[in-house]
Parts: C-alpha cells; structure tokens; sequence
C-alpha cells in the first residue's frame, strides 16, 4: 500500500473514480492500480470538484446517474471551469441511446456496466492519449 | 019454538061450536093484518081443516100477484097414499067447472077416497080470485052451518086476499120508491165522491202549483246566487242592448256599480269607444236579419274599465230563450293573466326551440301502444327530415347508419318489452352520405296503457370527433406508457442488478490480474475474491427486493357475490362496450351461492373476458354484435359465469394454445390475459375452458366452488384457500 500511496506522488497519471455505489468504488481502484495507474475515489460530483485533484487528474471514470449532480453535470461544471479532462461515463443503465449523446458532448466512452476491463483499459488509454 | 030436550042440547053445543067457529073466522083478518096471501090463505085452511073435520081443502089462485097460479092443499092425516096437491087441483078443478050453486055434487072415489062431498067456494065476487075447494067423506056434509061457516071464510078470505094484494102491490111499489131512492141515493152518492176528489185533485194541483212556484222562486234565488257569486262577469242586456244585470264580479272587473250601470247601453259602459261602433252594427244586424256573428261562441276581444283602461276578454253571449223581444246574456272573463301566461309559454317555447338548436339537443315523445312519434324542431333538424313529414319508425330507420341498425332496432324492441330507461349512442347517415354521431337518452312514464317515453337526442358529432381524437392519443399514449413503464422497470431492474454485476465483473478482472503478476499478489487476490463473493450476494439481494416490489401478492379472500362483482365490471364497461356496438344481454341467475374468492381479481377476469368478446366482434358488421353474459348454479357446489360473443372465433385447434402467455389472435395483443386469468381461476380451485358456439363466435367460461359452509362473511376462515405464493 505505501507503495502506491507512493506512486501517488511519482508521475503515474492519476485516475480519479466518482460513482455513489460503493462496489464500483471499492472494485475500480484496484483494477486501475493494476493498469499503473493512480488513482483517487470519489463518490459524488460535489466531492471531486471539492476536492484538489481536479487539476491532476488525467482520466475521470464518472457513473451516469447519481443522486444531486449527474455525470453529464459535472462534465458540463468542468468545461465551464476550464478544465478539459477526458472523461469515461460508467452506467448500469441499458438505455444505449445515452452513448452517442455523451460522445458528441466530448466524452471518450461510455461503458455499460458490467464491462470488462480490457474495455476499461482501453477507454483509460485512449483517455490518456487524447490530447 | 019448541024442541026436544036431548035434541036440543046436541044442538045448543052444535051452534055454540058454530058462532065460535064463525068468532074466529071474522077474528082472522086480525092475525093476516101484514100478511102476504100466501099467509092469508094457510091460516085459512088450517082453520077451516079444524072447524069443519074436513078431509080435504085446497085453494087455487087464478091470478096470483106477480107469479105462476098458486095451489094449496090440506089432507086429512092419516091418508095415504098422499095425492099430490097439484093432482087433487086438477080433479077438484074438473068439478068447480061446473055450476058450483049446484052443490054439493058427490064425487066418488076421488083420489082412492070413497064418496066425498066436495063444496066450491069461489073467491071474489065472480070467483075472480080462484076458488077454494072443502070436501068430506061425512055424508051430511055440508051441514048448513057449515056452510054458512065456509061462504063466511069465502068471503073473508076474498077480504084479506085483496088486502094482501094490495098491501103486497103497495109494498113493491113501496119496495120500488126504496128501491129508486137507494139508487138515487146512491148516484147522487157517486156524484159527491166524484165531487169529492175532483175537488181533492184541484187541492193536489193547486198544491203542486204552489211547489212549483217556490221551487221556481228557489231556482231563481239559486240562480241569483250564482250569478252573484260568479267568478265570470254576468251581464245581460235587453233588445235594445241596454244592460239589465250586472253581477258583482262584472262591478269588480269593470269597476262600475250595478245601479250605475243599469240601463245603460252596454256598448257606452264596457266597449272600448274604437269597437263600439262595430258593436252597435253588429247588435243591429242581428235584431234585423237574425245574423248572428258572435252569438253562442267564445271569442276574445279588448273590453275597457270604469278608468278607461283597457285588458282583454273572453267573451261568451247567448241569446236567453224566453217569448218577446230578444235579450241577452255575456259572459266575461279577464284574460289577462291567461294572455300574459299564453304569451310566456310562447315565448318559453321559443327559449326552448333556441336552446335545442345551439346545444344541438332535439326531444321527443313515443307513446308506445299507439306507436305515437312526436319530434321536436331541433330533432327533425338533426334527422334533416321536413317538420310536415309524419315521424314513424321506418322513416328514422332510413337514418340510421346500416352498421347501427340493428343495435338500434333492439333497443327499440327491448324499450317496448322491458319499458326501461334508454340510454344509446349511435350514428346517422344523412342522404349526402355525412355521418352524425346522436346520444340518445330517454324516460319511460305512464303506466301501462299510457306508456310513454320522453326523451333527448343530442348530436354529439363534434364532441365525438374530439373524443374520437382524444382517445386515439389516450391508447397511443397508454401504449406509450405502458412501453415506456416497461422499459423503466427493465431499466431500473437492469440498474440495480448491474451495479453489483459491475463490481463482480471488475473484482474478477482485478483478481486475475493480480494472481498473474509476477509475483502475484495473493492478499490483493484474495480480498477481490471476498468482495466478489459479497457483490454476488449483494445481487441476489437485488432480485429477491424486486420480487418482493413486483411481485404478486397474497389475495385478499371474501365472499364474492358474483352477479354483484359481473353488474360492477358492466357498468364499467357500459359506455365502452356501447362505443363498440357491443349489445349487452346480461342472464345473471337469481338467488346464486355466493363465492370466496378475490373480488378484485375474479373482476379482472371478468373484465378481460368481456374485452375479448368485445374485442373479437370488432370487425363484425354483418349481425349484430351481441354479447351475453350469464351465471349460473354448476354442478358440485360451484358457480359458473359465461360471457359468449359472435366474433371471428378461433381456429378448433388453437384451442390449447388460447391460454399460453403470448398466445394472441388480436393484432395489437400481447396474449397475456387469457394466461393471467386461468392463472387467477386455478388459484380460486376452478378452471377457466373456451368453447366454439353453434353459430358464430366462442364462449368462454369459468367455474369455482362455492363459499364453503361455515365461511363468515369477512373471510375468516379462508386458510382453506391457498395463497398465491403456497400454489407457486
């Protein structure tokens, strides 16, 4: 653990997670260490914008539907902050018809959970690669 | 002069017996003094028998009074046999022929006698009278006394036959005077009877006469009374049209006194001064020619009060039928209230026809025995039929749009069977074709013989149009819904499994990857495995929550009266049924057990019955489209419901497939119901069967147990009947 609390502070582009269930919370960060990357859980909007790591976060895996701010919220919230982070929306939602929506809005992917996590792997890459 | 002594005593007693003798026969008229001659001539010969031992005396009366001759004769006793008297007369009548001066002729064996010496005695001077006829077998007969006694009995027999003729003769004319004078009496008797009543009847007449004459002064105080009391003004007039009575209501309507009045021309106090003119014609030319324009009718005109103002009429005049110079009587209303009132009414009636006309509402009235129709303006106007057109079933027939027609006609048969209320819509064809949609409703009253229905008819095209719309968007929309409620339950379902699925998919992934590392991270392994097992139980959480949140729940088991439950469902149904020309026939048996069961539920099978039937006639045009739905006792305790259409039924084969979930023979259908509903049926422990009928269409029924014995109303003891979850 101190290793990859260590790894925080080292160049590892940090991978911020905001999702209200906690599954995903506990689950995703371990998957993401595992790709090498940092990572940090929040689990609403509020608390990421609150938080500092708006700034260092590369890649931000951000759920759909939450209670008080939505996913799409917070990226709208960011792009009027100025903050141009690459954004991966998670949902369990079925309604496949949200995908092509978020993308045009400038997401990189949107997976429908329960997805893999080569699917992840590859969305966090492609994230990472945008720019 | 000088006799013998012995001799001369026999004969002293012989004359002594003599003047006796002779004493008596002058004493005789004494005792015939009132005597008859029939009198006079007994006492006679009974005498004479006596005084002179006679054996034989007979008198014949040649000129009797008033009769036949009369015949006499005494015998001696001891005779017989006894000749006749009538015999003796004859024979004694031979020898009084001859000279009777020259007496005494023996005559022998005169009536069986021996010789009998007969002495004739005539009556009257010339034997006038008739004769009396002494006879004795004595041969010294008649001694000269005695023959001095029998002339001295002649003579006074002569005597008292006169006299006894007389006082006979002045007795009968005596008895005749009597006899005239009673009768007299008596006429003159019957004449004063006849007077009597004569007069007795002149009393009764004059009697009578004088009821007659109070009852006339009766009639006319009655007829005075009434004229007084009269509600009408009574106003008669004279020939010359001058007023002879004014009644009291005509005082208070016209506001004049009687002695005011009196003998005034009628024309100058009641006629308005513009008609008075037309009056005085009118009154004139009738005097004149007998024309009579206003005599024994009502007519209404202006009249005009003692203020000059002037108020309407009616007006009746008769001529009084009575000998002389015509007069008259008028009787008068004030109508100005009846005016006023027709004038409302009138204008009642316009509002009326007006507001038919904007709420497009027409009315109606059908007197059922007679098949009377009576239509409203605004009725013929919605029909587009001529107001002069006489209304009959056939003519609206041609209205009615050929698809309702049928419907229509049993409305009308089963109005004039069940005499119900209606309550119909239905739809025109006008001739150019145009459709008209009408809701018809209508109000039995009257009773039987008198049977009528009031009603309405309103074209509700308009508001069908919309309707029409609005139910178009309301399925489009309740189909919308009903995806969009689907999809939201598979996405909420979808939602709360994927989110612990995500997290066993990601702690999966995870732990492989940290099992292959170099070295593998075995704790990192083996807290992904936990958290996977955790996020599997968290999932099947999820699932049991949705059953539990979708599922079905228990029943709510009652005593279901199942007509009860069937006429809800129908009034439901009702308007919607009738939208699709659906006619209802409900055969809902009496007195039927009661059921236990979940009232909501065995509705919703009896609704979704109904909707197939409906549903299966919706295409259906060439028949009416009847839907019977019936109960009724079943065999072992149970009850059966039938609901039976005449729709397009279904092929015999599919017959197993009908109750499989998705099964459908409806274009827009998912199947469900049928499955549902056998579902809810076998729950109740009855089954759910379809059956083609004879004819069109299929039957589809139910049958469930009766309430069990013991059951209370409130369902105490429905243990006996599983829960949905103990069946599944």
């Amino acid at each position: 653990m101190e290793l990859r609390q260590e790894g925080l502070a080292t160049d590892r582009p940090l991978v911020s997670v905001v999702d209200d269930d906690e599954s995903v919370r506990e689950s995703l960060p371990d998957l993401v260490k595992e790709f090498g990357f940092a990572v940090r859980t929040f689990s609403s909007p509020e608390e990421f914008l609150a938080s500092d790591c708006v700034r260092q976060t590369k890649c931000l895996i951000l759920d759909i539907a939450m209670p008080g701010m939505s996913g799409p919220d917070l990226q709208r919230e960011l792009k009027l902050r100025g903050h141009g982070i690459p954004i991966i929306f998670i949902t369990a939602s079925t309604d496949k018809t949200v995908r092509p929506q978020l993308l045009e809005q400038g997401a990189i992917e949107c997976l429908f959970k329960p997805f893999s996590d080569t699917a992840l792997l590859e969305a966090v890459n492609s994230a990472l690669h945008s720019k | 002069m000088e006799v013998q002594p012995e001799l001369a005593s026999g004969e002293v007693q012989h004359l002594q017996r003599c003047i006796n003798d002779l004493i008596s026969l002058l004493a005789l008229p004494a005792i015939w003094s009132g005597g008859d001659p029939s009198h006079v001539l007994h006492t006679l010969l009974d005498a004479l028998m006596r005084m002179l031992r006679l054996d034989l005396v007979s008198v014949r009366l040649t000129d009797p009074v008033g009769g036949a001759p009369v015949e006499i004769v005494r015998l001696a006793e001891l005779r017989a046999p006894m000749p006749s008297a009538h015999e003796i007369c004859e024979a004694l009548s031979q020898c009084s022929k001859n000279d009777s001066r020259k007496w005494p002729p023996p005559l022998r064996n005169l009536m069986g006698m021996g010789d009998v010496s007969i002495v004739p005695l005539p009556l009257g001077l010339q034997g006038e009278l008739g004769v009396i006829v002494a006879a004795a077998e004595r041969a010294d007969f008649p001694r000269q006394t005695e023959a001095l006694l029998l002339s001295v009995a002649a003579n006074q027999a002569s005597i008292g036959l006169q006299e006894a003729r007389l006082r006979s003769h002045q007795m009968r004319v005596a008895s005749e005077l009597d006899q005239q004078v009673v009768q007299r009496t008596a006429e003159l008797a019957t004449a004063n009877e006849e007077l009597k009543k004569e007069l007795a009847d002149r009393r009764l007449i004059e009697d009578r006469l004088g009821e007659e004459e109070k009852e006339l002064k009766r009639s006319e105080i009655r007829k005075a009374a009434i004229v007084d009391s009269a509600l009408d003004c009574i106003v008669t007039i004279d020939h010359e049209g001058c007023i002879t009575e004014f009644n009291p209501a005509a005082e208070h309507t016209f506001g004049y006194s009687r002695d005011e009045v009196l003998g005034k021309h009628l024309a100058d106090v009641i006629i308005p001064p513009s008609l008075r003119e037309k009056h005085r014609q009118g009154f004139a030319r009738y005097l004149a020619t007998g024309e009579a324009r206003v005599l024994g009718k009502r007519i209404e005109m202006m009249a005009v009060r003692a203020d000059g103002s002037e108020f309407p009429v009616e007006l009746a005049i008769t001529r009084i039928p009575l000998e002389g110079p015509p007069s008259f009587t008028g009787y008068l209303r004030d109508i100005t209230e009846r005016k006023w009132a027709e004038q409302e009414l009138q204008r009642s009636e316009a509002f009326l026809a007006e507001a038919q006309r904007l709420s497009r509402i027409g009315s109606f009235s059908w007197r059922v025995p007679a098949d009377e129709i009576t239509w409203s303006e605004q009725l013929y106007r919605i029909f587009q039929i001529d107001r002069d057109v006489q209304v009959t079933f056939a003519l609206i027939g041609t209205r009615i749009h050929p698809e309702d027609l049928s419907v229509f006609q049993e409305h009308i048969e089963r109005s004039r069977r069940d005499r119900s209320d209606v309550q119909l819509e239905f739809r025109l064809q006008m001739p150019d074709g145009a459709v008209k949609y009408v809701h018809l409703v209508a109000h039995i009253r009257g009773d039987h013989g008198q049977l009528e229905y009031i009603g309405a008819v309103q074209d509700v095209t308009e508001r069908r149009s919309s309707e029409e719309a609005l139910s178009t968007a309301r399925s489009e929309l309740s189909h919308v819904a009903r995806v969009t409620s689907l999809g939201v339950l598979t996405a909420s379902i979808a939602h709360e499994v994927n989110q612990p699925l995500s997290g066993i998919v990601t702690n999966a992934g995870t732990c492989l990857r940290m099992l292959a590392a170099d070295p593998p991270n075995v704790d990192g392994a083996r807290e992904t495995a936990r958290r996977t097992i955790r996020d599997g139980n968290r999932a099947s959480e999820v699932i049991s929550r949705l059953r539990s949140l979708y599922g079905k729940k228990d029943p709510t088991i009652e005593s279901v009266d199942l007509n009860e439950a069937a006429r809800e469902v129908l009034a439901l149904s009702l308007s919607e049924l009738q939208r699709s020309r659906v006619i209802l026939r409900p055969e809902l048996a009496h007195d039927l057990p009661l059921v236990a069961g979940d009232r909501v539920q065995l509705q919703q099978v009896i609704l979704n019955l109904l909707r197939n039937a409906s549903d299966a006639m919706s295409t259906i045009d060439d028949r009416p489209r009847d839907l019977l739905i019936r109960t009724e006792p079943d065999d072992n305790d149970r009850v059966r419901l039938s609901v039976s259409d005449v729709g397009i039924g279904f092929e015999p084969q599919a017959t197993d497939k009908l109750f499989e979930a998705f099964y459908t023979t409806k274009n827009g259908g998912m199947g469900i119901g049928l499955s549902v509903s056998r579902s809810i049926i076998e729950r109740h422990h009855g089954h759910l069967w379809a059956t083609p009928n004879n004819g069109p269409g299929v039957t589809f029924s139910f049958s469930i147990p009766c309430r069990p014995e013991g059951l209370t109303s409130d369902g105490t003891r429905a243990s006996r009947i599983p829960s949905v979850s103990d069946a599944a």
